[in-house]
């Protein structure tokens, strides 16, 4: 029987000492799907996906890669998978074609098909004329495209990218989607992504799932996500810093739960959220409060996210304290 | 499949060279200044070493010969560690016990004629130690003359057991390319791993479907072939500065197999201590703190005769002593007996061994690569 799901997930628990990185999490990704996980910094994502890599061990549970286990033979399962990581990987001392080379003996493409491997990875990331050119003198979108074409040579099912646009301008943001989509479309590859961008997971992803505290905490379409939280359309005001705790309290006193972000106060609106603007405004006019901006919009994935893991930035102690616990095992 | 990671190993190995290629000109500069630093430094600046070791072969049995034994004493620049008959005492220079045998003719107390000259045998492959024992006996000698002796006044013989044709540049070459060969590979393969775990590319190729271990082996081998590139280009530096290989050709071989088998050792070292440093700044101090010592114990600038007593079991265990001794001897003393070849090389192929099979635990658990 033809394995149904690209990547499977089963209970699949990490611990670093006492410290619980992923705690249950259960997943499973159809084949030729887009699917993207997301979640706060130290949320697990990280450590979810080494373990979808096979480069750490889950403590207990399983992951399948097309129906290989990955704990069991890792070698077999990396063949399923093409890996976009975190860091730019592109090797700043050899050429696009050397670095392309490389890594298809290293994903065991035969001797006679190399060549043809390389000649697509270059068409695919638009670097044919650069063929010659050291990584090193490459903008960051052409080392990122690199990689991308680096990691789909060897005709993986499924392909694994950690954060693939993090850092790049919009321009090169939109090439890299239009490649991702591209390859889905044409050559039926599965992709798992992660992202800080939540507008680009609802641009770009079939599925999203909300991973933190190492657990799954929501999972479905990006239009499944909004509804499904009960989010409605999001009341949004912007006022001067002073004032912010002081609309917050107006937001509770009408029944409204504000989160307060930047120099704005939104909430979800509920039913009726034109009236509760009028509410909102005439007590704001008589607590003579400067209203600089009143905007109402529909709940983006930005708003389900905030409402999930909550507004607090979190700072990235929660990777660090994860790598630390590493390495002084 | 099995054959998957030697395959996997020589990608990775090729990947090396294509970027050692990219750089040659400033790897080639870097290996360059190392060695004529030391050539220059060394070279012009000998050290005077004291108490070298001596062994005496009395033939003479006057109060003139043990005379003059007692003036050979006087001072601290030579010991006599053994009077004893000419053949022990040619062993012990053979082995490099001692720097010298002096030899006191038998008529040496009626003091006429050939009776009157010592001869002097003096191995040259520790050049400061021979000139230091050659000094004193003349010293011993000219005080002596005349003095107590009728006739002739003592005249000393001097002639190299080993290294006649040598210099002192041979000597200090020989270590140098022991050290560089040591360090070449500590500075070269430790490097690119840390810098390819730094970078993530560690992390990339263990996401690929290879054996893990292939990216060892390929950094071993990197480290490897640093050593020898290091020492061809410091090796050319020294015979341009006149030192010689009085081996010759099968010398030459011989060196290269040697620097080989130190480059495999140190390369592995490296790598084994790459596993757990976590930046390149830390490893550089620790690989420091290790090669240096390593070398200077193993002789490299120093005979290890020279070296304090308490030492001795370090300079035992150190791999090093055993390269350099047999890249002296190839150098100076002109042959590598086939015994000392078979137990050097086996001593730094089980060097080589044992790190690499530290390295390959230490990289088992590949949580801590990434």
């Amino acid at each position: 029987m033809a394995e149904e799901y690209a990547v499977s997930i089963e209970n699949v628990v990490k611990r670093f000492g006492d410290f619980t990185a992923v705690n249950g999490v259960n997943l499973k990704i159809k084949k030729g799907e887009i699917f993207g996980l997301l979640g706060p910094n130290g949320a697990g994502k990280s450590t979810t996906i080494s373990m979808l890599l096979g480069l750490l061990q889950p403590t207990s549970g399983r992951i399948l890669i097309n129906g290989v286990d990955m704990s069991g033979d890792p070698v077999k399962a990396r063949t399923h998978i093409g890996v976009v990581t975190q860091e730019t990987v592109v090797e700043p001392e050899l050429t696009a074609e050397q670095n392309l080379m490389i890594f298809g003996k290293l994903y065991h493409i035969p001797r006679s098909e190399l060549h043809n491997s390389i000649e697509f990875a270059l068409e695919l990331s638009d670097l044919v004329q650069f063929r010659k050119s050291y990584a090193g003198t490459f903008s960051g979108g052409m080392k990122r495209r690199l990689e991308v074409a680096k990691s789909l040579m060897h005709t993986p099912e499924i392909i694994l990218l950690d954060e693939p646009t993090t850092g790049l301008d919009i321009q090169n943001r939109a090439q890299i989607w239009n490649l991702l989509r591209d390859i889905n479309k044409k050559q039926g590859v599965t992709i798992l992504m992660t992202t800080q961008y939540l507008e680009e997971a609802d641009q770009l992803c079939d599925r999203i799932g909300i991973i933190d505290h190492g657990k799954l905490i929501a999972l479905g379409t990006p239009d499944e996500l909004r509804t499904n939280i009960g989010l409605t359309n999001v009341i949004e005001i912007t006022a001067d810093k002073e004032d912010l705790q002081k609309v917050a309290g107006i937001f509770r006193k009408i029944g409204l739960e504000p989160t307060i972000l930047n120099s704005k106060v939104t909430a979800p609106g509920g039913s009726n959220a034109t009236k509760k603007i009028e509410s909102l405004l005439s007590a704001m006019s008589t607590a003579k409060i400067n209203v600089r901006n009143v905007s109402m919009h529909e709940p983006t994935i930005d708003d389900v996210f905030l409402k999930l893991t909550g507004s607090e930035a979190r700072d990235t102690s929660g990777e660090y304290k994860g790598r630390q616990l590493l390495s002084r095992r | 499949m099995k054959m998957g990671i030697i395959t996997d190993s020589y990608t990775l190995f090729y990947r090396e060279m294509l970027i050692f290629k990219k750089n040659i000109a400033m790897n080639a500069v870097r290996s360059t200044i190392f060695p004529l630093l030391f050539v220059l430094l060394l070279g012009s600046f000998g050290s005077s070493p004291r108490n070298v070791p001596v062994a005496v072969v009395n033939y003479a049995s006057g109060p003139a010969a043990l005379k003059f034994i007692n003036t050979l004493q006087s001072g601290s620049s030579v010991v006599i560690v053994s009077q004893t008959n000419q053949q022990d005492a040619m062993s012990m220079l053979s082995d490099g016990s001692v720097a010298g045998v002096v030899i006191i003719p038998s008529g040496f107390s009626t003091g006429y004629g050939s009776n009157s000259q010592i001869h002097v045998y003096l191995d040259n492959s520790q050049p400061q130690s021979a000139a230091v024992v050659n000094a004193q006996v003349n010293t011993a000698a000219a005080q002596f003359g005349g003095t107590s002796l009728q006739g002739s006044p003592v005249s000393v013989i001097s002639s190299y057991a080993y290294g006649a044709s040598s210099n002192y540049i041979s000597f200090v070459v020989g270590g140098i390319l022991v050290m560089v060969a040591s360090f070449g590979a500590i500075f070269s393969a430790g490097f690119t791993m840390i810098g390819d775990r730094q970078l993530g590319n560690l992390k990339a190729f263990l996401t690929t479907p290879i054996n893990n271990f292939s990216v060892l082996l390929s950094k071993i081998a990197y480290g490897t072939f640093q050593s020898v590139f290091s020492d061809y280009v410091g090796l050319v530096i020294g015979l341009l500065y006149g030192a010689t290989i009085a081996a010759g050709l099968v010398g030459f071989i011989e060196l290269l197999w040697i620097i080989l088998l130190v480059g495999l050792g140190f390369g592995a070292l490296a790598i084994a201590l790459a596993t757990r440093a976590r930046d390149q700044q830390t490893y550089a101090l620790i690989g420091q703190t290790l090669a240096l010592p390593l070398s200077f114990l193993g002789g490299a600038f120093v005979p290890v005769t020279l070296l304090p007593k308490f030492l001795l079991p370090v300079v035992t265990l150190d791999p090093l002593t055993y390269a350099v001794n047999a890249v002296r001897d190839i150098m100076i003393k002109g042959f590598l007996p086939l015994p000392t070849l078979i137990s050097t090389s086996a001593i730094l192929l089980f060097f080589a061994l044992l790190m690499s099979a530290l390295a390959f635990v230490l990289f088992r658990d590949t949580s801590k690569q990434i």
